[in-house]
């Protein structure tokens, strides 16, 4: 093979020669790899919106929710309504070591929160000061409930993203203010932005977190609790424990361990499991549709670069008659073949990161998200290297038969 | 003896086997301006692609310079046929979206020759053959006694033994056909470069020094023809 200057003038020659062919050709290539890098980017980006929504809530968790049983159980009729209370949680963590935290939630609903003269409608929900270890606060202005809090059963709040704008449309720091909840006033400890799309019992945005002992006396609960948050010590799988769980509250509530609908676990470890797995299977749909186009384009370009063989068989028998190898001419058709995919592949490549530049732009412009759509160099450079490859293997075929052209193909042609 | 042909065989086999050449034997010398004259169908065509290593013959065997040309690989053929021979086709075999200069460049560019020492060698034959002005037009531009010239101008760059011409003067209008042959015999006097026309006019055959006719396949009469009087049409024109 010889690489001179002439050689990229005969490459550019011959592509600019047929320049809507080529174009056309190009443009295969072009939208293959346009379309794949933009839907691996978007792909990602919307992932990574979609995994903020799940952002600090424990991936390993289990909620536990009373309901009516649906068999008679040890003399007592089906349908028959059960609580939890305080004292399942000791029970659990004695009795099943492999949860790491159990924490109750007590919830009252439709309550109104008012400062001055702002009022907003709010979700009172009492917890325990170890409640971040479900769902991570994230705290804009001052902290979480502490256990103090809690034990000494102090009149204080953590408020909610919407209920902070709703009554401080001013903003400034609110900690220390009293607001009233229902008939009682509550002293603000901290906002919690988060903003999270998992909640448990209603919107974070919308809550009011006081502590659980001060919800229980204010809505007259006694032991009873709404749900119970727990936990599983790292390395074990929450799906795991669910039989024994159900044991221990059966045991203890009256209810068959095995009557499903007694008793409601929802285990976040499956509803990450199940998000991943459509995570993946989008994966898999973006990278058969992105290189089936690609794949598509490079047989676009082997069928035209045959074609042009053809065309030029009168020429390529010129040139094996003044001396050019049967190699010299495999290079030369491989080099348009690759030079032609290249080119338009880079402009894929260029184009794609626009538009996802771009689109980045606008969905960051409306303010809700900070996505990152782009893709990374590496991606860019993995996809360089295919285009190479793929020009390689478009033009092995039309090189083939442009290498079989023997010589006295030039005069036969007259 | 430059080259020798030594019972050379030839069969196509393109379902019916056609034995195109029975028995060739034929030596030229350096510096000989030779005519293979012969009808359509003789098998001068034939002749001339084993001249040219553009074929492969069957049996027998063919010298050139005392080198047997037999079973060559195709980087071989391809290496002998840039070194040892220069083409002069019918229907010139420019390549069209080439200009004259990078034409008559091709044969050193497979060499591997510099890009400015191929561009000065090419300008410089193009000077001798009086297409100085003409080295970056495009074929297309050109008439064809000056396309004929570029060809000549590729065919002689790099310094070949043997010029073998395919019916040089085929495509050509009879002042031309003059010009050019007029042009292959100073070749043949001041360079004596040896030069083998393949044709079936008379009257280019008239201007070789020796006329080989060839009929089905077997070499007839031998002419010496330095007198220049062959040609029935007269001696001074080339009849179309």
């Amino acid at each position: 093979m010889r690489l001179d200057i002439n050689t990229y003038h005969e490459i550019a020659d011959s592509l600019l020669r047929n320049k809507s062919r080529s174009l056309l050709t190009g443009f295969g290539i072009f939208w293959g790899l346009f379309m794949l890098l933009v839907m691996l980017g978007a792909g990602d980006g919307i992932k990574g919106l979609l995994t903020e929504n799940f952002e600090g809530f424990a991936s390993n968790a289990a909620i536990i929710v009373s309901s009516n049983t649906s068999v008679p159980y040890k003399g007592f009729q089906e349908g028959r309504y059960w609580e939890l209370e305080y004292r399942d949680m000791e029970r659990l963590k004695k009795l099943i070591p492999e949860l790491d935290v159990v924490t109750p939630m007590i919830s009252q609903w439709g309550q109104n929160a008012v400062y001055n003269s702002l009022s907003t409608s709010a979700n009172v929900t009492g917890v325990n000061a170890d409640y971040v270890a479900i769902e991570a606060p994230v705290m804009k202005y001052g902290r979480f409930l502490n256990e103090v809090d809690v034990e000494r059963g102090r009149k204080v709040c953590v408020i909610g993203k919407r209920i902070y704008q709703d009554l401080f449309p001013d903003g400034g720091d609110p900690c220390g203010t009293f607001i009233q909840v229902g008939s009682v006033f509550f002293q603000i400890v901290g906002v919690n932005v988060s903003s999270g799309m998992m909640n448990i019992n209603g919107s974070t945005e919308q809550k009011v977190i006081i502590p659980a002992t001060i919800a229980q006396q204010l809505y007259n609960r006694g032991e009873s609790v709404d749900i119970l948050c727990a936990t599983a010590k790292s390395g074990i799988h929450m799906t795991e424990l669910e039989t024994r769980v159900r044991q221990v509250l059966g045991r203890e509530h009256f209810f068959d361990p095995d009557d499903e609908p007694a008793m409601m676990f929802l285990d976040t470890e499956q509803i990450f499991s199940l998000i991943d797995t459509l995570f993946r299977g989008v994966d898999f749909l973006i990278l058969l549709i992105g290189l089936g186009t690609l794949f598509a384009g490079a047989v676009g370009v082997s069928n035209i670069m045959m074609v042009t063989v053809k065309e030029r068989t009168v020429e390529i028998g010129i040139r094996r008659a003044i001396g050019a190898t049967p190699s010299d001419i495999l290079s030369q058709i491989m080099l348009e073949s690759v030079s032609l995919t290249l080119i338009a592949g880079m402009f894929g490549i260029m184009f794609s990161v626009m538009s996802l530049s771009v689109a980045e732009m606008i969905v960051r412009s409306s303010g809700e998200f900070n996505p990152a759509f782009q893709i990374s160099f590496g991606l860019a450079v993995a996809a360089a290297a295919l285009l190479a490859l793929l020009g390689v293997v478009a033009g092995l075929a039309p090189a083939l038969r442009a290498m079989n052209i023997k010589p006295v193909d030039a005069m036969r042609d007259e | 003896m430059l080259i020798e042909l030594k019972d050379v065989n030839k069969t196509y086999n393109n379902g019916q086997p056609l034995h195109v050449l029975k028995g060739i034997n034929l030596d030229i010398d350096r510096g000989e301006f030779v005519s293979i004259m012969g009808a359509s169908g003789s098998g001068k065509s034939t002749l001339l692609n084993i001249l040219g290593i553009l074929d492969n013959y069957d049996t027998g065997e063919y010298y050139i310079d005392g080198r047997l040309i037999k079973n060559l690989t195709e980087k071989q053929a391809a290496d002998y046929r840039n070194r040892m021979i220069g083409f002069i086709f019918q229907s010139y075999n420019l390549i069209g979206f080439k200009t004259a200069v990078e034409n008559v460049e091709l044969p050193l560019f497979y060499q591997g020759v510099a890009r400015k020492k191929r561009h000065q060698m090419a300008m410089e034959y193009l000077d001798r053959l009086g297409l100085a002005d003409w080295a970056k037009h495009y074929p297309n531009e050109m008439s064809g006694g000056q396309k004929q010239r570029v060809a000549i101008a590729r065919a002689l760059i790099t310094r070949p033994q043997i010029v073998l011409a395919d019916e040089p003067t085929g495509a050509l209008d009879s002042k031309t056909s003059v010009e050019i042959m007029e042009l292959l015999q100073q070749l043949n006097r001041e360079d004596k470069m040896t030069i083998i026309v393949v044709t079936h006019e008379s009257g280019v055959a008239n201007a070789t020094n020796k006329i080989v006719h060839i009929k089905d396949g077997i070499i007839g009469q031998i002419e010496d023809n330095r007198a220049h009087s062959a040609s029935v049409f007269g001696t001074s024109t080339i009849m179309k």
